[in-house]
């Protein structure tokens, strides 16, 4: 299988803190892969690093090919993203800010894939009104609208079902399940473990910026063990080491 | 309300000395200090031309002007703050999660603003000035007597813009009606007395002749205007949920002529609809300049033939300069981390969209041309003003990104914007001052401003995006 993703002793300090220390991984095309951790651990560190919004201060990673470090537009040209954090602009609405990613993505046929979008995630009544007046539910929508609109080879989701109500989270969840069968990538970074095991075939637990562990997540229900019990114990060792 | 406030100078000192380095920060007032204090030492010498008071009008307006350009407190709504401090979570949203009035936490947001201001900018200057008064011979109370006019200079200011910008954000009819009948009130001034209204401005009134009068009356009106703005404010509202018509596509097609028309139309449709072009236009680009131009024109006999115009070029160059804040104030990097664009990309987006507003100050300065009846000299006027402008955001864009409004107050970047810039404001002065066709040479600036704009993409593209 071709590695779409490769970091190696990737690190990033602030100041004197230890943000992401040496880490090690690499993710396959096709594969829905979860990073996991508690809060702080580094994961938001680590996908911002990999998407070119962050410079790391150690180590090497490269993305569909392409070096973060040295070419991190290029990075942002082949992937699409969802921050953590970020809202869309404020003064645009929808429509216009998906009008505004495809010129900036030169993405052909706007329309008709912007309202194929607003369809599927429900949110057409929504496509003409500011940002700045959409719910925290419906930007979310829109983020995820914008980061799969070019259809990537690889997106990179930080939390993908924060903010989603139940029957938003099944909806998204099945998109994602259909999105890695037809070839793509997907690298997610959630604390919600139970959501993890569901849908992600790979994973790695991070904890204070190490990485304890890595592997598909099939080895670990193959012994009959689930994650959230697996990273529970490992955590709390670590934690004690 | 103490508690609050506290928190909140707490925090604003926080959101700067993260940016940039405690020392950086504190040092700031410590620079204006020095430039205050070794200024005292030209008083004598700028009194050989230029008499006491006409210097002290000088000074005035230019803390009048600087509370003018911080007042517009009106204009925050939530959403403009929010895009002002980022993805930052601050005091000023704790009306959400605490049971404190909108109202209650904003007054406590503009003392806050108030007092910061005054203590990096009013206190340090006229300390400056008050510690140097024992070697320059100025009697100690005239050096306390100007602090005191000073700060107030600065608060009637930041009263007046702040009462200004919350009618404006009201009724903007009203703001107009506002502004009629205050322009017919100086008309009638100055045609019963046959005097430039700028000389009743009440801090010079004060610093010519000191009563308590005079001072309380000065206090009251600055705690009218403040109160009414305050009782007056009303934070956007949120969840409106108004269907706008797609301005995008046929906006981006109109300006398909600049270099990156998807960023000049984010851009363009920002600053519409926030509110701000017409907002910034008239709080921190009209009014300031007409404020100056009644005061520059008290000095007009003491400058060379059509020396004021090409000053007031200058003026308006160095204030059209500051448009670059309008486009970077309603935009963290944020928006744009998930897509492919580079910091030196949006930088020449902003600056692109800058340029178009220049069409603001180059017609101000030809209308002042044309009104003044120095028609010969509109050109080498506009000329000037565009250049000083061009270049003055160029040293801007190099040192502070896409920051400028939170960087200008780191020490060192402050320090090397006024040399750079204040060299070439008086190198040209002084060849307007010779010949003002001469000033035409001033389109030579565009050859630093270019290579600044270069070095500014290399610099910002090798550094994480600012973000607090």
């Amino acid at each position: 299988m071709t590695i779409v993703l490769e970091a190696r002793d990737l690190s990033k300090t602030y100041g004197e803190v230890q943000a992401v220390d040496r880490v090690t991984l690499a993710v396959e095309e096709g594969a829905l892969f979860g990073l996991l951790g508690p809060n702080g651990s580094g994961k938001t560190t680590i996908i911002k690093m990999l998407t070119g919004q962050t410079r790391p201060t150690g180590g090497t990673a490269t993305v569909l090919g392409v070096d973060v470090t040295s070419d991190p537009v290029g990075v942002r040209g082949r992937v699409g993203i969802i921050p953590e954090q970020e809202t869309p602009p404020s003064f645009l609405t929808a429509m216009e800010y998906l009008r505004f990613v495809a010129a900036v993505r030169k993405i052909p046929d706007i329309e008709t894939k912007a309202d194929w979008w607003f369809d599927f995630l429900d949110f057409a009544d929504k496509k003409n009104v500011l940002c700045k007046d959409l719910s925290r539910g419906t930007r979310q929508k829109l983020m995820f609208t914008q980061a799969f609109i070019h259809e990537p080879a690889l997106a990179l989701i930080d939390e993908p079902l924060i903010n989603f109500d139940p029957i938003m989270q099944d909806v998204v969840k099945d998109y994602l399940a259909a999105y890695v069968k037809k070839g793509k990538t997907i690298f997610i970074s959630t604390h919600i473990l139970e959501v993890a095991e569901e849908i992600c075939s790979g994973f790695a637990i991070l904890h204070k910026g190490n990485l304890l562990h890595t592997g598909p997540v099939a080895d670990l229900t193959g012994r009959g063990e689930h994650l959230p019990s697996f990273f529970l114990s490992l955590v709390r060792k670590d934690r004690h080491a | 309300m103490l508690e609050l406030f506290h928190a909140m100078m707490k925090e604003e000192w926080r959101v700067h000395s993260t940016m940039f380095g405690s020392l950086s920060f504190a040092l700031f007032p410590v620079m204006i200090f020095g430039i205050a204090f070794m200024g005292s030492f030209l008083v004598p010498l700028m009194q050989t031309t230029l008499p006491a008071g006409n210097l002290t009008v000088i000074i005035h307006a230019s803390y009048l002007m600087l509370g003018i350009m911080v007042g517009g407190f009106g204009l925050l709504g939530n959403e403009v703050m929010n895009r002002r401090f980022g993805q930052a979570s601050l005091l000023a949203y704790s009306a959400r999660s605490l049971p404190l009035s909108e109202q209650f936490i904003f007054s406590n947001f503009v003392v806050k603003d108030t007092v910061y201001y005054f203590i990096l900018w009013v206190f340090p200057f006229g300390f400056g000035y008050i510690v140097a008064s024992p070697f320059t011979g100025v009697p100690l109370a005239s050096a306390l007597l100007l602090l005191l006019t000073l700060a107030l200079a600065f608060l009637f200011g930041l009263c007046a813009v702040f009462f200004l910008s919350t009618i404006y954000a009201r009724s903007k009819p009203a703001l107009w009606l506002f502004l009629l009948a205050l322009v017919a009130g100086w008309g009638g001034l100055a045609v019963l007395t046959g005097m430039n209204p700028a000389l009743f401005f009440p801090p010079l009134l004060l610093n010519a002749s000191f009563t308590w009068a005079n001072l309380l009356a000065s206090c009251a009106i600055l705690a009218v205007l403040f109160g009414v703005a305050i009782a007056l404010f009303s934070p956007e509202s949120v969840g409106s949920e108004k269907n706008y018509r797609n301005s995008f596509t046929p906006l981006m097609q109109r300006l398909s002529f600049l270099p990156d028309p998807p960023l000049a139309t984010k851009d363009t449709l920002d600053l519409y609809r926030s509110g701000s072009l017409v907002g910034q236009t008239i709080f921190s680009f009209l009014l300031p300049l007409a404020v100056i131009w009644f005061f520059l024109s008290l000095l007009g006999p003491y400058f060379p033939p059509h020396g004021l115009l090409f000053i007031f070029a200058i003026t308006t160059g160095v204030i059209a300069s500051t448009m670059y804040t309008w486009v970077t104030m309603f935009d963290t990097f944020g928006p744009y981390a998930c897509l492919p664009v580079a910091v030196s990309r949006l930088i020449t987006g902003k600056l692109t969209t800058f340029a178009v507003l220049q069409l603001l100050p180059a017609l101000f300065i030809a209308v002042v041309a044309l009104l003044s009846g120095e028609g010969a000299y509109l050109l080498p006027a506009v000329v000037l003003g565009l250049s000083v402008s061009f270049y003055a955001v160029a040293v801007m864009a190099w040192l502070a990104g896409l920051s400028p409004n939170v960087l200008v107050y780191d020490v060192k970047v402050l320090a090397i914007y006024l040399v750079l810039v204040g060299i070439v404001l008086t190198v040209f002065t002084a060849v307007a001052f010779a010949n003002p066709y001469y000033v035409l040479a001033s389109v030579l600036l565009l050859v630093p401003a270019w290579w600044f704009v270069q070095k500014a993409k290399v610099r910002w593209d090798a550094v994480d995006p600012a973000g607090f």
